[in-house]
């Protein structure tokens, strides 16, 4: 909690034991791990051994990894993701923040309506309208190409708010100075604003690595290829492996596919909740 | 038809803006008909008048009608909007779009342009042509890769909707009926009185009407309609599970969280991690629970309760549930972070004051730590039902499959089903459609709301 | 701080890669969208020229015997590269060829499945041309292309009926299987079952038996809710799925989801379900979901596609227990008429110059001579697809070996040649069959009455036949 609101001390305002929340707090953690405790288990067995219920490690565990990692390219399909959520991610901050320099420090005619139809877009989510994406990336050529899984995914709503915010709470001290500097606006954001803003980047960082790597629906239909598939899709393959349901593979390939995300999220815990009060904050 | 519609938009135009404008004159009465027929025009010409040909049915006129009004009802907004600018008035657009700074750069005018250009061009390639593609492609009968399509106008949402014109006008008219006199019945009873108690039942009750009038108003199928009632009831009892499972939980949690005790920290990240799990792995791990021969689920209860446990794919309520418990458990880490920065911003000193009142725990909760939470969870209402609306795709194609015979086909699934799996692209968009609006109303109903009762003020 | 520099240099690094991969990719997609048709002639004659095979299968052994086989044609044919590609399912593939035809990038060959015949033969590019050539066409009477014989005149004759549409293969058959049932012995024996039932009474009659046992399994027998039963079914009973001789003598244009064979078919299915004897693994189409329970030893009995007999009974030995193969058992109140095959083909597209079509033409007839269509078979249980594939198999002594591997090609041997038993050709089968198996899916289910259910989903499914007709029809 104490990251969560640095250099302010709160008192608390519960009183009595301690003890019956930690105990209260440890069955929770427990039962809220307890799907993906049970995924490494069975990880690690085989069929029979699932079957059979066994409640210790299993057997398997290096032909499982080899079945998944090796013979199916699962380690091609994390490749892959990790590219896709990568790229989106760093597109989306470069846009985000060009926009964001754009609303808040330039006047121009039009302004409001261009707005509005940035805004309009936090109403129209991809879902809604992906039979007409998929013919529309399709007509492209695009379909099996890491482009159909980043391109429309570049700009964000989202992310032009959430730094026009923050630039707009930043002192008006700043731009002068820079301007006596002479600089210009994009050494502005760079030497400027960005060192300021990197609560904000990595808070939208997180937010976005973690949607993208997540992405189901949309690769399911684009990327056919299977080589070119990424991580979440490519687990629908897993369920028939050898002409059966394989549960310790398909497991152990499913805990593989959170680590990416699950790492990127606990190691950037506290950049994400500042940068995102800072987002919350009016 | 056409004709008659345009000239009611003619007059209505000017009448709106009698209504809402401060300064209304002579020329915007002018500008504020010509906009309304402009808006009402658009859509029924852009469809080639298929609405009011003579084979259509009561329920495609209504539509046309409905699209109509819509139009005009949006291109007097705009309208509206431009008015209230040149009097010098901010408006939602205008306001939020920042200040204009006195330290505005000063350069050419296309600076500002390059530095949108590459978000705006996403946006509309990616964005609005696809939404205006839809539009298009819900009023056809055609497949992928078909030499030729067929125009069937609004005959792709008609089929999903009852047939009797009357009875679809007269649900949502009741429903709103209800609704507004719900509300003013709580503007005129006086707080804390049985007659505010009842009011308050009544406009909730009133609430949930508008879910019954939408499912009276969904086709049960037969007669080559399509049944999109089961789909429209799942959606409803789906999102809601979620949320309500996905919320409560997260701030039952979160208060017990909350508190400064040793390993706080860490016990933070052992709660909140399932944010970072996909929808199809959650999907996959909740599979595995509950596979009715290798999953534990089964085997505890029958092994150690003595339970037997039917096949959950085979009961739409066990399904149902299982994809709610799946959805809310991956989503819960979400609502359990914001809780708990939300929780830190209630006011330690009110909560001192309640404690020499000597309030009980139960009132401390519910008479400071709620209302202090209220923007929070208003927040984590709409993302949690944007959620569940899209995100639940995946863990629904790795868990049922809408397995029992459609019981858990949502609508983004069914969206899929049909447009992608069975190839027909016109009722997959129409049904896109559908969907499209449901969004509008919750993200309109979240601006609406929030700028009346949320506050975010000194938080 | 430090690893935010860190995030920044990998994100930094995995641009500068992923722009790197781009620009590569363009320079591929500008060569190969300049050369079309013309690549090949005017290719160094150093370059390969690449024929992309488009495979609906991902698991390794399938698979891998696709790559092995290109692998050993390229060595053998250094002037072609033939690229083995992987897609999760046949619609995967079809969709993403059709898409890859309107960007000028199509492959060379693709692997489509029995039911999507019509959907294959109608399938147009953006300005109304065929997608697909005949490969009977192509091959022009040629006994021998690029020195490999050709082996589609000794296709077996179930697979040669159903394939030949107008009097012409249009596509080269491949995996071709049939439906089986696989009875763990072990399960029957101590239920006092002595042999695999043949009918649907005998089925009911060991259910009953094994059901009874004390420690037997949790059911007693399972099959996928996948519509290629039911259409077997009426192949047996000898009845139409479609009108016009099931769409072999003109198009189709009716289809009958209600007849009395199938509401007989799904009645007995029905029965078996309320009596607990089938157990629904509550997912359509869900092979490794029976798969899985079956080989748990939760079933006595599944009827499967022949083409994992040879897998399953490795396993089953593996597993401790007897599994034979029987043929799929049929109602004893009806003639027997007979199964029809299930499966894929190898369409090839049209539009390739008369070297790469030929090189096309070459592997085919290569993937399927009979050494190796006898491999795929000993892999994996799919019937051999030549009678001289057969003749080999014969030869080696395999049959005796493996008679399990014999009762699919054995199945198909005893059915009339009559429409009914060749199978349908149907626009949109694809989706029909989903229409079929939801109503299937929702007796089973849900207490609904057999006839009503079928005659609705008669209805939905004539409506979108003739919507599909609208559009692709004559």
């Amino acid at each position: 909690m104490n990251g969560l609101s640095p250099g302010v001390r709160r008192k608390t305002f519960f009183r009595g034991r301690r003890w019956p929340y930690h105990i209260g707090l440890t069955i929770t953690a427990l039962i809220i791990a307890f799907p993906l405790l049970y995924a490494m288990l069975v990880a690690t067995q085989t069929n029979a051994e699932t079957y059979s219920f066994q409640f210790t490690p299993g057997s398997a565990f290096w032909s499982n990894l080899n079945a998944v990692w090796v013979k199916r390219d699962f380690a091609g399909a994390m490749m892959n993701s990790l590219q896709q959520a990568v790229l989106v991610t760093t597109g989306k901050t470069i846009l985000s923040l060009l926009a964001g320099l754009a609303f808040v420090y330039f006047k121009f005619r039009g302004k409001w309506i261009v707005f509005g139809l940035v805004l309009i877009t936090l109403m129209m989510p991809t879902e809604v309208m992906i039979l007409a994406m998929f013919r529309l990336v399709g007509g492209f050529g695009w379909q099996d190409t890491m482009a159909a899984l980043v391109v429309p995914f570049l700009a964000s709503a989202t992310g032009a708010f959430l730094f026009r915010q923050h630039f707009a709470n930043m002192p008006t001290e700043l731009l002068e100075a820079s301007q006596i500097d002479g600089a210009s606006p994009v050494q502005f954001l760079r030497k400027v604003l960005i060192p300021l803003s990197w609560n904000v980047i990595a808070a939208l960082f997180v937010i976005q690595f973690v949607y993208t790597w997540n992405m189901f629906l949309w690769p399911s239909l684009i990327i056919r290829d299977e080589s070119k598939q990424v991580v979440q899709a490519a687990l629908q393959t897993l369920t028939n492996i050898d002409g059966s349901l394989n549960f310790g593979p398909l497991m152990l390939a499913a805990v593989l596919a959170s680590l990416p995300p699950g790492l990127v999220f606990i190691l950037m815990q506290k950049p994400f909740m500042s940068g995102f009060a800072i987002g919350q904050d009016k | 038809m056409l004709i008659l519609g345009l000239i009611v938009a003619a007059f209505l135009g000017p009448i709106f803006v009698w209504w809402k404008s401060e300064k209304p004159s002579l020329p915007r009465y002018g500008i504020a008909s010509a906009a309304a027929v402009f808006g009402a025009a658009v859509t029924p010409i852009g469809m080639g008048q298929c609405a009011f040909a003579e084979e259509t049915s009561g329920v495609d006129h209504l539509l046309a009608w409905a699209l109509m009004a819509g139009g005009a009802w949006l291109a007097l907004i705009v309208t509206q909007s431009v008015f209230d600018r040149r009097d010098g008035k901010r408006t939602g657009g205008g306001g939020v779009a920042g200040e204009i700074r006195t330290g505005g750069y000063r350069m050419g005018w296309w600076v500002p342009w390059l530095l949108l250009s590459p978000t705006l061009i996403i946006l509309a390639v990616f964005l609005y042509t696809p939404a205006i593609q839809t539009f298009t492609l819900s009023s056809k009968l055609t497949r992928l890769g078909a030499p030729r399509s067929k125009d069937v106008c609004f005959g792709n949402f008609s089929e999903l909707l009852i047939t009797d014109p009357v009875r679809l006008v007269a649900y949502p008219l009741l429903a709103i009926g209800f609704i507004y006199a719900a509300r003013l019945w709580v503007k005129r009873s006086t707080p804390d009185t049985w007659s505010r108690r009842g009011a308050d039942v009544t406009s909730v009750v009133a609430m949930l009407s508008a879910f019954v009038a939408f499912y009276a108003m969904f086709s049960a199928g037969g007669a080559g309609q399509v049944a999109y009632r089961p789909v429209y009831l799942n959606t409803v009892i789906i999102s809601v599970g979620i949320v309500v499972f996905g919320m409560v939980g997260g701030l039952g949690i979160a208060y017990l969280a909350f508190r400064q005790i040793k390993g706080g920290g860490v016990y933070r990240t052992l709660l909140i991690w399932p944010y970072a799990i996909s929808p199809a792995v959650a999907g996959l791990l909740f599979f595995m629970i509950f596979d009715p021969t290798a999953g534990i689920f089964t085997y505890t209860m029958e092994n150690w309760f003595g339970i037997d446990v039917p096949n959950y794919r085979e009961s739409a309520i066990l399904a149902q549930m299982a994809i709610i418990l799946a959805s809310s458990w991956k989503i819960i880490g979400y609502n359990i972070l914001f809780y708990l920065a939300g929780l830190q911003t209630v006011s330690v000193d009110q909560v001192e004051a309640s404690l020499i009142d000597g309030a009980s725990a139960r009132q401390r909760f519910t008479k400071i730590v709620l209302p202090a939470l209220s923007p929070i969870t208003f927040f984590l209402l709409v993302t949690n039902l944007t959620y569940a609306f899209f995100e639940v795709y995946g863990t629904i194609d790795f868990m049922t499959k809408g397995a029992p015979a459609g019981k858990t086909s949502v609508a983004i699934y069914e969206i899929i089903r049909v447009g992608v799996n069975n190839g027909d692209l016109g009722r997959g968009a129409a049904q896109s459609v559908l969907l499209f609006l449901a969004v509008i109303g919750v993200t309109l109903w979240q601006f609406r709301t929030s700028g009346e009762r949320v506050s975010y003020g000194g938080s | 701080m430090k690893y935010r520099l860190m995030v920044l240099a990998a994100a930094i690094a995995l641009v500068a890669a992923a722009c790197g991969g781009g620009a590569d990719a363009t320079t591929t997609t500008v060569a190969d969208a300049g050369g079309g048709d013309t690549t090949a002639t005017d290719a160094p004659s150093g370059d390969p020229i690449e024929i992309d095979f488009w495979v609906a299968f991902s698991d390794e052994k399938r698979l891998g015997f696709a790559q092995d086989r290109a692998a050993e044609f390229n060595a053998a044919h250094p002037e072609y590269n033939v690229k083995v590609t992987s897609f999760a399912s046949y619609n995967d593939v079809f969709d993403a060829a059709v898409l890859a035809v309107d960007s000028g990038q199509p492959p060379a060959l693709i692997h489509f499945f029995e039911a999507a015949t019509r959907q294959a033969l109608d399938a147009v590019d953006s300005s109304g041309n065929k997608i697909f050539k005949s490969v009977t066409e192509a091959i022009g009477g040629r006994t021998e292309i690029l020195g490999e014989p050709v082996v589609l005149d000794n296709v077996v004759s179930a697979a040669r009926d159903y394939y030949t549409v107008d009097g012409s293969f249009y596509s080269m058959p491949w995996n071709t299987s049939s439906t089986v049932l696989l009875s763990n012995m072990d399960i029957l024996n101590a239920a006092g079952v002595t042999k695999p039932p043949e009918t649907w009474g005998e089925v009911t009659a060991a259910c009953e038996k094994v059901m009874a046992m004390t420690d037997g399994p949790s059911g007693c027998i399972s099959w996928p809710n996948h519509s290629w039963f039911a259409e077997q079914s009426l192949g047996q009973q000898g009845e139409l799925l479609a009108n016009n001789d099931n769409g072999r003598s003109g198009r189709a244009t009716e289809v009958f989801l209600n007849s009395k064979g199938m509401i007989d078919y799904v009645t007995w299915w029905k029965d078996l379900a309320d009596k607990g004897y089938y157990t629904y693994t509550g997912q359509q189409r869900d092979w490794g979901g029976v798969d899985s329970a079956y080989l748990a030893g939760e079933l006595a009995m599944m009827i499967d596609s022949s083409s994992d007999t040879v897998i399953h009974t490795d396993e089953a030995t593996d597993l401790g227990f007897e599994l034979k193969a029987s043929f799929m058992p049929r109602n004893e109140n009806v003639p027997y008429v007979g199964n029809l095959i299930g499966g894929a083909t190898i369409w090839m597209l049209d539009g390739m110059d008369t070297k790469k079509e030929d090189g096309a033409l070459a592997f085919m007839n290569f993937f399927s001579n009979p050494k190796n269509a006898a491999a795929w078979h000993q892999l994996t249980g799919y019937v051999p697809i030549t009678e001289d594939a057969v003749a080999l198999l014969n030869a080696e002594g395999w049959y005796d070996e493996a008679p399990n591997a014999k009762v699919a090609s054995d199945q198909l041997a005893a059915a009339a040649n009559t429409p009914a038993s060749l199978g349908a050709l149907i626009g949109n089968f694809v989706g029909i069959r989903d229409i079929l198996t939801l109503a299937i899916e929702d007796i089973l289910v849900n207490d609904v009455d057999v006839a009503t259910r079928l005659g609705q989903a008669n209805e939905e499914a004539n409506k979108s036949l003739s919507e599909y007709e609208a559009l692709f029809g004559n």
